[in-house]
């Protein structure tokens, strides 16, 4: 073979690489874009009429996704999501009573108390994260089961009436928009990708790595200890399933906005908003078009194993001697 | 005219964008020591890897055709079948796995019994019996592969590529990764295996080590055959030339003598000790020295580079800077402008599934910010990794590329291309030459000699004695954990008067 032809050869192919990782970036826009239009097509307009409605889902999932969404920068793994909503809830409804910014505070405090739990045995006892978020998970769980096993633990009627599609809306956007800034425009993402994609090395770049990472599952914990508040306006009460399933939720929705499972270099924070708009057009599609949520369970595991298989970083691990 | 015993037909790979071997064709014959050498990136151990059956074969890239028979490797164990065994140049045991079940790996059905029961007993045994043959008594066959360090694998790794007197043995760029002790082992096996009629294929960087124990040469050159030559008939700088394709000119290492090292010590070590690998070791390093430590690998010197950097788990002993730091964990150190390179570089030098740019930016983010805030500038970023890529010339696509596409050189010089981007003045380089080739070695070794005149002080921690005694001002060998001795530079220091020091 010719220099020439070689040449040729080398361009044809970087642009079928770079083809291919545009594709990847654009996958998951492009099926929101055709998921709604399909829907909206199958209900004949409905889901359009009440977006509000189906929206509604979208607060919770999308503030709660994006503290799971640094996690898995780092390649680490959360189940713990639900019981700490659940949990975050019940102090939100509790102190809802004596005032709502205590509420509040109250809230992103529960949570990052379960969040610094996970970060300390993660990275002081050396557990695996998700053994250790399956056994929080569970503890917590038991906690809520407990705290609710008279009666739902209900808020104040102040609480409800904070609840306005405006307020949320602007809320979520200002709290992913600030995680969009840190992550994008500051040391923490790159920090982050960084440490996913090879934490000794990190560690030699002089990335307090071990620091890092509990600090990152304290902040996922105080997200989503925020996302209870935004969770408790709506429903004014929380009863032992609160948050019940929100970590599968959640991952299903970073896969779906094509986050890569080990996470590292190729993560994008459009994963997460995307991701969880994605999930609840698909959820929320699928309810109004009339399958019954123990279908929509088999359908959504269906499209995540698809999509873990599209997104799954098997590139990376190639290495050329 | 000896017999052939592999002919590589035709031989072509690419690894997406890139081509890494073109047409390759060559024959190897029976009883010989059959060196490959080119430099980084020239398809080597692609080629290698190819006849071993870690990489797959592309349909219609070429034959490999042993003792006239095409054959077609799926993976090692196949290979092993075919009568091809590999020794690689990174770690080839598996972790977990007892000495004996790593010796056996792939080949466990001559203990099973019944289809079901393994004779661990049987097993251990034969492993212990072939240790001893091969004189390395101090390794148990039922010990975990964990419990030997870097060295002690490799030789695992030599009685399981050559236990079972296959045809060809691919020794690929393991030399490097030996003391000089075990390197003499290594040697005594390749011999043996030649005396019993099979082969070696020898991928090794050193070329006087090439001269003196292969038959024949194939030179490779960025994918392409350039030549077969017989060891006798050449010198180094011929091979040099075939090598690179043209002229090496220049001093390898650095020329002068009998300059006088600078009175200012910049850092002091005090009693620093990591238990069970170094002890109560004590030393200066002065302004515009290159120190050197050599040593046998499990000699402690390399978790000196560990323990000045702040990465040694519990060190006990200070470390001092000339304005009175302690240097305790690595942000102090990168903070304090030190810098270091490790020995194990996919791991600890750079972050491998990561970009170039990302790579080169990644201690110095801090600096790279939209005016004093803390908010990072990607359009600065990317002009500093662009400018210190340039600078290291790596070859690249572009700072977007991934660094585990690159060859052992390039990363080494993304690694360098970091720290000079960082300014660093305290240069702590482990094993910087490890598996690069001679074009790259040479540019490392003038890069030390110019960050020396700038007035940067470098330790260079090394089991390749000769580039620590063309390359130190002072060199100080260590031996099991505490220093033995210390040189300085001189014309007449040679290789037997550290190697007294060592051992």
């Amino acid at each position: 073979m010719t220099e020439a032809t070689a040449e040729i050869s080398k361009e044809s192919q970087m642009k079928k690489q770079r083809t291919w990782r545009l594709v990847r970036a654009l996958l998951p826009i492009l099926g929101l874009i055709l998921m709604f239009i399909l829907f909206n097509f199958l209900t004949h307009g409905r889901m359009m009429k009440h977006l509000p409605l189906a929206m509604s889902q979208v607060y919770v999932t999308m503030i709660a996704s994006m503290g799971v969404f640094f996690i898995m920068s780092m390649g680490g793994l959360d189940f713990s999501q639900g019981s700490i909503l659940g949990l975050s809830a019940i102090t939100v409804c509790v102190l809802s009573k004596y005032n709502i910014p205590l509420a509040i505070v109250g809230g992103i405090c529960t949570g990052a108390c379960i969040g610094a739990i996970n970060g300390y045995f993660y990275v002081n006892r050396k557990i695996k994260s998700f053994i250790v978020t399956i056994c929080t998970m569970f503890l917590f769980r038991g906690l809520i089961k407990f705290l609710t096993t008279n009666s739902p633990v209900a808020g104040s009627a102040d609480l409800v009436s904070i609840d306005s599609t405006f307020f949320k809306v602007t809320v979520t956007a200002v709290v992913v928009l600030i995680g969009f800034i840190c992550f994008s425009f500051t040391r923490f993402g790159t920090d982050l990708k960084a440490i996913g994609a090879g934490e000794k090395a990190a560690k030699f770049s002089g990335i307090r790595t071990d620091r890092m990472k509990f600090l990152v599952y304290v902040l996922a914990g105080a997200i989503t200890g925020f996302a209870a508040f935004i969770s408790a306006i709506k429903v004014g009460s929380v009863t032992s399933s609160g948050g019940n399933q929100l970590e599968t939720q959640i991952l299903i929705a970073l896969v779906l906005g094509g986050m890569p499972i080990s996470g590292g270099a190729m993560v994008r924070f459009s994963n997460c908003v995307v991701g969880s708009l994605l999930y609840v057009v698909l959820t929320s599609g699928l309810t109004m078009i009339g399958f019954t949520p123990q279908m929509m369970q088999l359908i959504q595991g269906i499209i995540f194993l698809v999509f873990v298989a599209i997104f799954a970083d098997r590139d990376s691990l190639t290495v050329i001697k | 005219m000896s017999e052939i015993r592999l002919q590589v037909d035709n031989i072509s790979k690419s690894f997406g964008i890139t081509k890494a071997l073109k047409n390759v064709s060559f024959n190897i014959n029976k009883g010989e020591v059959h060196a490959l050498i080119g430099e980084n990136g020239s398809g080597k151990s692609t080629l290698t890897n190819m006849l071993c059956g870690i990489y797959s074969m592309d349909p219609g890239c070429g034959r490999f055709i042993l003792d006239g028979k095409e054959i077609h490797s799926k993976n090692q164990v196949d290979a092993n079948n075919h009568g091809i065994s590999i020794i690689v140049q990174e770690l080839g045991t598996l972790s977990g796995l007892t000495v004996a079940e790593n010796i056996f790996l792939g080949h466990e059905e001559r203990f099973i019994h019944g289809g079901i029961f393994r004779n661990t007993v049987a097993m251990n045994a034969e492993a212990d019996r072939l240790l001893h043959q091969y004189g390395f008594d101090r390794i148990k066959a039922s010990d975990l592969v964990d419990n030997y360090n870097f060295e002690d694998r490799k030789l695992i790794e030599i009685v399981k590529a050559t236990y079972f007197k296959p045809k060809i043995v691919v020794i690929d760029e393991t030399t490097t990764a030996l003391s000089q002790e075990g390197r003499e082992e290594l040697y005594k096996h390749m011999n043996r295996i030649r005396e019993e009629g099979g082969t070696v294929i020898f991928i090794s960087h050193d070329l006087p080590e090439v001269l003196a124990k292969s038959d024949t040469i194939t030179i490779l050159r960025d994918g392409t055959y350039i030549d077969t030559v017989k060891s006798s008939d050449v010198t180094e700088e011929d091979i040099k030339k075939l090598m690179v394709g043209r002229e090496m000119t220049g001093n390898y290492y650095r020329a002068d003598y009998g300059e006088k090292i600078s009175d200012e010590v910049v850092l002091s070590v005090r009693n620093v000790t990591v238990p069970g690998i170094i002890h109560d070791v004590s030393f200066d390093l002065h302004r515009g020295e290159i120190l050197g430590f050599g040593g046998l690998s499990e000699s402690g010197m390399h978790e000196i580079g560990k323990a000045i950097f702040g990465a040694s788990f519990d060190r006990e002993g200070t470390v001092k800077l000339a304005d009175g730091t302690v240097i305790n964990d690595i942000p102090t150190a990168i903070k304090h402008s030190i810098a270091y390179t490790s020995k194990d570089r996919d791991n600890e030098s750079i972050v491998i599934n990561q970009s170039i740019r990302d790579n080169i930016a990644l201690p110095s983010l801090n600096d790279l910010t939209v005016g004093q805030s803390k908010f990072i500038s990607w359009a600065r970023i990317k002009a500093f990794a662009l400018k210190f890529a340039k600078e290291m010339s790596v070859k690249m696509v572009n700072t977007d590329q991934f660094v585990s596409e690159l060859s052992g050189g390039n990363k080494q010089k993304v690694v360098l291309a970091r720290w000079i981007g960082k300014g660093s003045d305290l240069v702590v380089l482990d094993s910087p030459t490890r598996g690069i080739d001679i074009k790259v070695k040479q540019d490392i070794y003038q890069l030390m000699d110019e960050m020396r005149k700038q007035g940067k002080s470098i330790i260079m921690i090394s089991e390749e004695l000769m580039e620590l005694i063309g390359m130190c001002d002072r060199i100080i060998i260590m031996k099991d954990g505490t220093v033995s001795g210390e040189t300085l530079r001189s014309r007449d220091l040679n290789e037997q008067h550290l190697i007294s020091m060592m051992v």
